[in-house]
């Protein structure tokens, strides 16, 4: 493949994700830009957890929200950038730091530090690495177009993952996608499809393509002796598989279904940096769980399972809370959760979500908390859950209307009484406006017969006109004034 | 030329005395371009005709008049019909209904075009009475009656006809036109929602929806505005039209009816100050189709909704607390929301005056009063009729020649498509 055809379209698939990476994934109405001023991020090891383009998408999401941490944020991502072939994102990355420079300088403290340290633009750095990754591409697309007049399926296929790892470390993700692709109809044993699924599943959570992941997901676990491959019975296969439909069910809102897949992620296989590092997974999972599942499920799927202790134990913080909620002590529950919270604003992953899935939290614990009871003080509630009573009393509102809680509210003494229902009068009524339907929609059924019985319809435009002009007859009516 | 009108005279008598009426019909309308042109001396050959003997003959001359481009005089002529309608042979003109319709629809417009509408009222009562083979029968005159009952807004009369569900659509002359048809749902479901019972008004409106289509009708267009505007009176939100709506509905109407969707949306938000800014922005359309008055009523239904729904979720509430949940001005007004509400049996509760609470009840109906249970079986005895009556338009159709016929030579799942078989 020529160069210069390339590069354009290197640029075009680069561009609208490299940019900036929030619009394209918040695509709902959270597009807001926004900022976490404090923040207790351990940049240096958040960003050793990571490779390739994940730790680049990370690093710059982390310095366009996180003013802070911004120009150490782009400076790592530089110096890793610097490693690749990418050169588009180097250039990305060098503009907006000097952009973060210039606007700092009135802090002198930055200026100091910034100036001496900052490298100018590497030219020659750029013109070597295009070069080279040009000069590499050549060479692959000529071994590739050898293998395949040997016809050899097994080099063909791996002619074509070797350019789609090339494509990727440029950073031209439809170019790598599709040459994973092709990789298919070369594919010979389940190990290599798996191989092929894995390497699509990648570029798709880069692209955020999510039903492609999701789909190559199932083709995966699909695919006969998955699991029977590898020293460790394809664990780290299935867990690199889960994970990635949990990150697909997550961005699509699905969170019960995402919650069980990180929680099938087994801990000692959990090794893939360029997707998602435990921590991650630990995060996602527990998040995930507490919004959608409920009591039992929790105590039996989160709290006892073995494997995601591992996980928690990476992130103490959550580990409280999922005990917090299960113990029922929510106002330290929500207080730890609302501590914890910036720092989910700085994953891109979990931003769109972090606000829906902290509602359903609460949401959960507002109803959980009820459960037991036959009627609650609202004002003893309110402290348990950090609010104001009338704050408490427009959240029930939404939940009663909601039919999460069967419960009514005495807004002059402030209790919430659980309601009863009158099984009886209830079968009753919903047995009546039954009858009352089948009866309007039996008689529109025998009443639609007679009209289609004498053929009636309205039909051509000619009769149009005539019946335009017999509406004016009723001057008295609404329909006549559109004549 | 008198020898025509005599020659018309003698058969008419002729035919009728021998009982020949389809015979007759076939001469009455081949004669009318001969009546037409002796218009001068028609009252005279009505004068030798008996109405109750020779209703057909009558009826032909009076077509014709009605025919006439402009009528000298209407009060004779008034007075001739109203006569012949009243007296006239039932058996007779059920052979001539297409006339016996014409001349109903011709009697019609002439009212309203005179702006006397409240004189035909009963006329017409009488017409459909008399054409009718039975009470769920629709003939085309109902339609007239209809309309003749809105513009002289008097509704009684037509609510007889209206309140009875129709199973049977009169042939006319093997012609029923879709417009009689759409005109008289609209025009009925525009007399329901003026009576507020709106349940009924939309299943009117529903039907004229409904129609089997192939173009856009204009009364359509209107029941569809209107049907939009009662739904959200009546449930607060727009439920999906049943699946036979014709692809017209969708393709051409609901693109022009923006301003009404847009209505739905506003209303969905449960905010009466959104609704408030969109009917503003569609005054001029509302108005222009004669809706403004409906738009108006939704804006008070959808505070009596957000009143409902408080009701879902409080025991007791104060009157400022729900003047601010509902966004009314203040204490009084909702005071006087919650009252109306209480008085229409909307709601269950009871103001405190003392301390300006408002306590909210469950419904106080146990379903155990013999009243209750009488209204439980009237409802089921109509689910029992209704469906008695399926059954019986079953068995017509498994014993119709011409469907055994076809069902018979083919296979289970290629019956035919035929026009009353769509239903099943």
């Amino acid at each position: 493949m020529p160069l210069p055809i390339q590069q354009g379209l290197f640029q075009a698939a680069a561009e609208p994700m490299q940019v900036d990476a929030v619009p394209e994934e918040n695509d709902n109405v959270e597009d807001v830009p926004y900022i976490v001023d404090s923040t207790s991020l351990d940049l240096e090891q958040y960003a050793s957890q990571y490779t390739g383009l994940a730790k680049l998408n990370r690093l710059r999401f982390i310095a366009d929200h996180c003013p802070p941490l911004k120009l150490d944020a782009l400076r790592m991502a530089l110096s890793y950038v610097m490693t690749t072939y990418n050169t588009n994102a180097y250039q990305q990355i060098y503009r907006k730091l000097q952009e973060a420079m210039s606007s700092n300088s009135c802090l002198p403290d930055a200026v100091v530090g910034a100036i001496h340290n900052v490298t100018p633009l590497d030219a020659q750095w750029i013109e070597t690495t295009a070069k080279k990754a040009a000069l590499k591409l050549e060479k692959l697309d000529t071994d590739l177009k050898n293998y395949k007049s040997n016809s050899i399926k097994e080099s063909i296929r791996r002619g074509h993952d070797d350019l789609g790892d090339h494509y990727l470390d440029c950073g031209d993700l439809s170019n790598a996608l599709k040459c994973y692709s092709r990789a298919r109809d070369y594919c010979t044993s389940p190990k290599h499809v798996v191989n092929m699924c894995l390497n699509v599943i990648k570029v798709s959570v880069y692209l955020q393509n999510w039903s492609h992941v999701q789909s190559y997901v199932n083709k995966a676990e699909n695919t006969p002796e998955v699991t029977e491959h590898g020293k460790d019975g394809g664990q780290s296969v299935l867990t690199k598989l889960r994970c990635a439909a949990g990150l697909a069910d997550l961005a699509t809102k699905k969170y019960k279904s995402a919650a069980k897949y990180f929680l099938l992620a087994s801990f000692d296989h959990c090794d893939f940096p360029e997707l998602l590092s435990p921590h991650d997974v630990a995060t996602y999972g527990a998040l995930c769980a507490l919004a959608s599942f409920d009591r039992q499920e929790l105590q039996k799927n989160v709290i006892s399972s073995s494997s995601f202790k591992l996980f928690l134990e990476l992130e103490p913080q959550l580990r409280d809370i999922i005990h917090k909620f299960y113990e029922s002590s929510y106002a330290s529950c929500l207080k730890l959760l609302d501590e914890l919270k910036d720092n989910l604003f700085l994953d891109m992953y979990l931003v769109p979500h972090v606000n829906t899935l902290y509602s359903q939290i609460r949401n959960r614990a507002l109803c959980q908390y009820f459960s037991p009871y036959l009627s609650a003080d609202m004002s003893k509630m309110a402290t348990a859950f950090n609010t104001t009573v009338l704050d408490l009393e427009d959240e029930l509102m939404h939940l009663i209307l909601d039919g999460q809680i069967n419960a009514r509210i005495d807004s002059h003494s402030k209790i919430l009484y659980a309601k009863d229902t009158d099984q009886r009068s209830t079968t009753f009524e919903k047995s009546m406006s039954m009858g009352r339907e089948y009866q309007r929609r039996t008689k529109a059924l025998i009443l639609r017969s007679a009209v289609l019985k004498n053929q009636i319809s309205v039909k051509c435009p000619p009769r149009e006109g005539g019946q335009g002009g017999e509406m004016s007859i009723a001057p008295g009516n609404a329909s006549s004034a559109r004549n | 030329m008198a020898n025509a009108l005599e020659q018309y005279v003698n058969t008419v008598q002729t035919l009728s005395t021998q009982g020949n009426f389809s015979q007759l019909c076939d001469f009455i309308s081949k004669s009318a371009e001969v009546l037409s042109k002796n218009v001068s001396h028609l009252d005279n050959v009505l004068a030798t005709l008996d109405i109750q003997q020779h209703s057909l003959g009558v009826l032909g001359i009076l077509c014709v008049k009605y025919s006439m481009p402009n009528i000298p005089d209407f009060e004779t002529l008034f007075v001739q019909t109203q006569e012949f309608i009243i007296s006239c042979n039932g058996e007779h003109v059920r052979y001539a209904t297409d006339s016996y319709a014409d001349l109903c629809h011709k009697f019609t417009h002439n009212l309203v075009e005179r702006k006397q509408p409240s004189r035909g009222i009963q006329i017409l009562v009488t017409a459909i009475n008399k054409i009718q083979l039975f009470q769920a029968q629709l003939t085309s005159i109902h339609a007239d009656l209809c309309q003749l009952c809105l513009l002289a807004k008097n509704f009684k009369p037509a609510l007889q006809f209206m309140d009875v569900d129709i199973t049977d659509i009169s042939k006319e002359g093997g012609h029923y036109d879709s417009k009689d048809f759409l005109c008289y749902y609209y025009y009925g479901g525009m007399i329901y929602t003026a009576l507020k019972q709106y349940d009924r008004a939309l299943y009117f409106l529903e039907i004229v929806i409904t129609c089997p289509s192939m173009a856009v009708s204009h009364v359509m267009l209107e029941a569809y505005k209107k049907y939009i505007l009662v739904v959200l009176i009546l449930h607060g939100k727009l439920s999906p039209l049943p699946k036979y709506t014709s692809q017209v509905v969708a393709r051409y109407i609901k693109p022009v009816c923006q301003p009404y969707h847009d209505l739905v949306n506003a209303y969905t938000t449960n905010n009466p100050e959104e609704l408030q800014r969109n009917v503003e922005k569609h005054q001029d359309t509302y108005s222009r189709d004669n809706n403004l008055g409906l738009v108006k009523q939704c804006l008070t239904s959808m505070i009596k909704k957000n009143i409902q729904r408080l009701t879902k979720t409080f025991l007791t509430l104060s009157l400022t607390d729900m003047a601010n949940r509902v966004r009314l001005s203040g204490p009084k007004e909702a005071e006087k929301y919650v009252l109306h509400m209480i008085e229409d049996g909307e709601i269950y509760a009871t103001i405190n005056q003392k301390d300006g609470m408002v306590r909210f009840h469950d419904n106080p109906e146990k379903y155990n009063s013999s009243r209750m249970l009488l209204q439980l079986d009237k409802e089921m005895q109509k689910c029992i009729q209704l469906d008695s009556k399926l059954k019986e338009m079953d068995n017509e159709i498994a014993v119709n020649p011409q469907y055994v016929q076809k069902s018979s030579g083919m296979h289970e799942d290629d019956i035919p498509g035929s026009s009353k078989m769509q239903n099943y």
